[in-house]
């Protein structure tokens, strides 16, 4: 099958890479860019383990091929700590326990990210429902719920500092 | 309680935040699929579409042709060159064998058995080719369930067998038909639990390496046992040991399902052989529905009979497993074990207990959380509550009546196993009185005035932890072993490895241990690496990390290794401070003379004179710095915890919403509460989902019409609650440290008091669950039957 080449800026840097047209994105990520972080947990879009922000939102690499996302800005999980320091968001589960097998967890961050963006001071019912597009089989979630609760007060704090 | 990552005290016990966290948070973490070797090609499988068939041929000379395919395996192929796959249970004593091989040979016996494999440049490529394959079946009449497997004239999944059952076997204490007809009440039900996968996240995978030149087998399995899989490696593919090396990256999640040793994994090895390249296989989450191994499916026909003052009397059960077409790695162990805890926590004198698993044209079952419990525990605590219902007594009250007292353990209950410790009546009572505090009863009677339909519904466990005594369980048909063997190395520098034959698959215990063996030794937490995964590098655990072992096995046997390199390192800093030894105490890295601080010398010096400058080392020891032990327990360890559910019916949906839980228990002692929280949440998340949503629904011509998760469905953060959660911390009398294990209890709790609630929520209809999941359907069905006949018959 002839290739094609994709050019994605993903967490600040370039990426050109020749691939088949049928590659999904998530494989594109993780096998030609060599950014394994993102996961793949159900390959037909419910799981949420590989999501991915493109140009900003939310979407599930696994449900969109490469070609799709010719020249956009994607963000994954190794792009959420800023050197070698957590993000707010990335200590809050760490600090909450709101992680244990970590496959989820890149999607789940990613989700949260937006979601905090978006609405800097949600309900727990807001962030449950934002996350139920991302499934996790270890943690019954209420850790992960207070990790994003956690998250968004810190956001609030530092926010009030300014 | 916050703690300094430079303190050596107070680790065990305290909320210490993991270890593991870093690397998973920021994508630096290594799941199999993350792993690239040089020249490695990637593999797939060719799954059955019949549940029962003749292989007439196989035709891959258009695969073998296409560009990128470096060969195909079929069942022919490997049939001289392999041993059937591996059963480690053999616990009937008439138990008959399905000696299936990685790739079917001749028949195919459940919808997504495998009949060929492909090695590409690729995954993408291997997949086309795997459309290229021609297989001839020939379809052979189904066997779709237990009662077609059970029918006179059901065609059989072996010829050579006389019918469909795997075998018998039957446990009698007392006379439990003489006690049951002069009691003064009997309940006697039909009870089913549907078929179950556990779903970790990741799904399951391996990379083989194998170097045709010299015969050494170098493979990474997402596993949770590389010390058995290595054994069975060998056994299968007849290797010797020493030639096996099995790795195990980052896991993520197991639940059991990555206890079990797979096809896949003797096919990537067989297929790198060949090609001289490694190579990747990994299933897909479609394929995992059909080749993980499936659990639960169960029919328990039971009797329990009481005398009026609530004294329970005798229990009768009959066991039948649904098993598949072929027995998976833990054979009938699953339901072996439910028939053995058919007793539950109570004192039953007379006691009746037969099981018969029965194969079926479906995937063979395996291991997942509970492992046979919940099963158990389902009938036995529905039925305690339709006994005291029946008698008059308040449920609760009824439970209490009939546990073993705290004295009275160890406990034998009569049927194989001695519980070791409990205090029952405290735990119910925290439980209770966590329920009445958080004010339960009156949201149900608040909930009840607008007409909505609440309840409140128990179940009590137990867990069978710290798996376990290696000759007991060999004489009960294991065939294998359950210590743990750990190692603990100080090295030049005086820090700490500790060598550790368990996995981490999520479960924390990378932190666990590192906190048991820091606060045992007198270092600081970040003075300890922990190292597992590596048969090559890291002690032999019997059994894997399952059965709830991780803590109290392998942190047992850590601790007393430790222990003895501590005595070696006060021996060692006695002869350089020309003190005693017993004098001496360890406390952040420094060894000095109890009550003389300024007297001492670090470890970090210690280790210098252990290994590069042995100058100042007594003449009497050898050089270098390690311990080894090796642990085998005289029983297993019992926990035990109390589930409340309060949920919500909606009677127009059938939909059952659980709005608030609470668990009290008792895992002996805790080594880091923040990890035992979240393993009781995770596995109380999936007794939820076993309770309410998850299962795998066969049709009549045993094809898997739940293949993915729009049809599976996995609780989401809408579907559970908040829990409270309180801890009790009994240690257990015979394992060093006192831990329990705890990662199964939330699997085996919930469906009971999930589906007594259910039953208090519609008590006025008299609907009484007897089947679960009770999903929509299933639920509005019987509440339509239930209201339609006007109550309970």
């Amino acid at each position: 099958m002839s290739k094609i080449d994709v050019q994605v800026t993903i967490n600040g840097e370039v990426y050109r890479e020749a691939c088949e047209p049928r590659r999904t994105l998530a494989d594109f990520i993780r096998k030609d860019c060599g950014l394994t972080g993102t996961h793949l947990g159900c390959e037909h879009g419910v799981c949420g383990a590989c999501t991915v922000r493109l140009d900003g939102q939310t979407v599930r690499s696994c449900l969109m091929l490469a070609v799709q996302a010719e020249g956009a800005s994607i963000t994954t999980i190794e792009g959420l700590s800023d050197g070698v320091e957590l993000s707010p968001l990335q200590q809050a589960f760490h600090d909450n326990h709101g992680l244990q097998c970590g496959f989820c967890t890149p999607g789940m961050l990613l989700t949260a990210q937006e979601l905090l963006e978006q609405n800097p001071d949600p309900t727990e019912d807001e962030v449950r429902d934002r996350l139920a597009g991302n499934l996790c089989r270890c943690t019954g979630y209420e850790f992960i719920v207070d990790s994003v609760l956690d998250a968004a007060g810190r956001q609030a704090a530092v926010a009030g500092d300014a | 309680m916050a703690v300094q990552s430079d303190e050596s005290t107070n680790l065990v016990g305290a909320r210490v935040k993991r270890t593991e966290d870093g690397r998973l948070l920021t994508g630096r973490g290594q799941f199999v699929d993350d792993l690239v070797l040089p020249r490695m090609l990637e593999a797939a499988v060719l799954r059955s579409p019949h549940a029962h068939a003749r292989i007439v041929g196989v035709d891959a000379s258009a695969a073998l042709a296409m560009e990128g395919v470096f060969g195909v395996l079929t069942g022919a192929d490997i049939a001289d060159e392999v041993e059937p796959q591996p059963v480690i249970y053999h616990v009937l004593p008439d138990q008959r064998a399905t000696d299936t091989r990685a790739i079917a040979t001749d028949r195919v016996r459940w919808v997504g058995q495998i009949v060929a494999a492909v090695v590409a440049r690729d995954r993408y490529v291997a997949e086309d080719a795997l459309a290229a394959i021609v297989v001839d079946y020939e379809p052979l009449p189904v066997v779709a369930n237990l009662d077609a497997a059970l029918a006179a004239d059901a065609p059989r999944l072996y010829d050579d067998w006389p019918d469909n059952v795997v075998g018998n076997i039957e446990w009698s204490n007392g006379d439990a038909d003489a006690a049951i007809a002069g009691a003064d009440a009997v309940v006697a039900r039909r009870m089913s639990v549907g078929r179950l996968l556990g779903c970790p996240l990741e799904p399951r995978g391996c990379v083989a390496s194998w170097d045709p030149f010299t015969d050494d087998l170098d493979i990474w399995m997402s596993t949770q046992s590389p010390n058995l899989a290595r054994d069975l490696l060998g056994e299968t593919l007849r290797l010797p040991g020493h030639r096996i090396r099995v790795r195990v990256p980052d896991v993520g999640g197991g639940f059991g399902n990555k206890f079990d040793f797979y096809p896949e994994e003797i096919i990537a090895s067989l297929l790198s052989k060949r090609c001289g390249r490694p190579v990747k296989l990994l299933e897909d989450r479609a394929e995992s529905f059909v080749a993980t191994g499936q659990s639960r499916e169960v029919v328990i026909e039971a009797t329990m009979a009481a005398k009026a003052d609530g004294t329970i009397v005798a229990l009768k059960a009959e066991v039948r497993t649904v098993c598949g077409g072929a027995l998976g790695t833990v054979g009938v162990g699953p339901g072996w074990l439910s028939a053995t805890m058919m007793t539950g926590v109570y004192k039953i004198p007379n006691v009746d207990v037969r099981l018969s698993p029965v194969l079926t044209n479906r995937a063979p079952m395996g291991s997942f959380r509970g492992w046979g419990q919940p099963e158990a525990n389902f009938v036995n605590e529905r039925l305690i509550e339709l006994l005291a219902e029946e008698l008059g007594i308040e449920r609760n009250e009824m439970r209490r009546r009939n546990f073993p007292a705290p004295e009275e353990f160890p406990y034998e209950t009569g049927v194989v196993f001695t519980y070791d410790s409990g205090q029952y009546g405290q735990c119910l009572d925290l439980c209770q009185d966590s329920v009445r505090e958080s004010g339960w009863p009156q949201r149900l009677e608040a909930a009840r005035a607008e007409g909505r339909s609440v309840g409140i519904g128990y179940g009590f466990h137990v867990e069978a932890t710290a798996f376990g005594p290696s000759r007991i369980l060999n004489l009960v048909g294991l065939n294998h072993s359950g210590f743990d063997e750990a190692v603990v190395r100080i090295d030049s520098t005086g820090r700490v490895t500790a060598f550790t034959g368990q996995v981490a698959m999520g479960q924390g215990i990378e932190t666990a241990l590192a906190q048991l063996t820091a606060q045992t030794m007198g270092v600081a937490l970040q003075d300890v690496v922990v190292v597992s995964g590596d048969t090559a590098t890291c002690p032999y655990t019997g059994y894997g990390t399952g059965a709830s072992r991780g803590a109290a096995m392998g942190g047992a046997s850590l601790m007393r290794a430790t222990e003895l390199l501590r005595e070696k390192v006060k021996r060692i800093a006695a002869y350089q401070l020309e003190a005693a030894p017993e004098d001496l105490e360890i406390h952040n890295g420094r060894i000095s003379v109890r009550g003389t601080p300024s007297i001492g010398v670090t470890l970090a010096e210690i280790g210098n004179a252990a290994y590069r400058r042995l100058s100042d080392f007594p003449a009497d020891e050898d050089a270098t710095l390690e311990e080894r032990y090796v642990f085998d327990p005289e029983n297993l360890a019992w926990s035990y915890g109390c589930t409340a559910a309060l949920v919500e019916v909606d009677r127009r949906t059938g939909v059952t919403q659980v709005l608030d839980y609470v668990i009290a228990h008792d895992c002996g002692t805790v080594i880091n509460p923040m990890i035992v929280d979240g393993q009781i949440h995770g596995g109380a998340t999936q007794g939820i989902g076993e309770a309410l949503y998850e299962e795998l629904v066969y049709d009549d011509q045993g094809g898997l019409t739940t293949t993915s998760f729009a049809d599976y469905t996995l609780p989401s953060a809408c579907e559970v609650p908040r829990f409270t959660l309180h801890h009790m911390d009994t240690p257990a009398p015979h394992i060093p440290g006192g831990m329990k294990g705890m990662g199964e209890a939330g699997t085996i709790g919930g469906p009971a008091a999930i589906a007594n609630a259910v039953d208090q929520a519609l008590a006025d209809i008299g609907v009484e669950v007897r089947a679960i999941p009770i999903t929509p359907p299933r639920l509005l069905d019987m509440i339509e039957t239930a209201t339609r006949e006007g109550g309970r018959s």
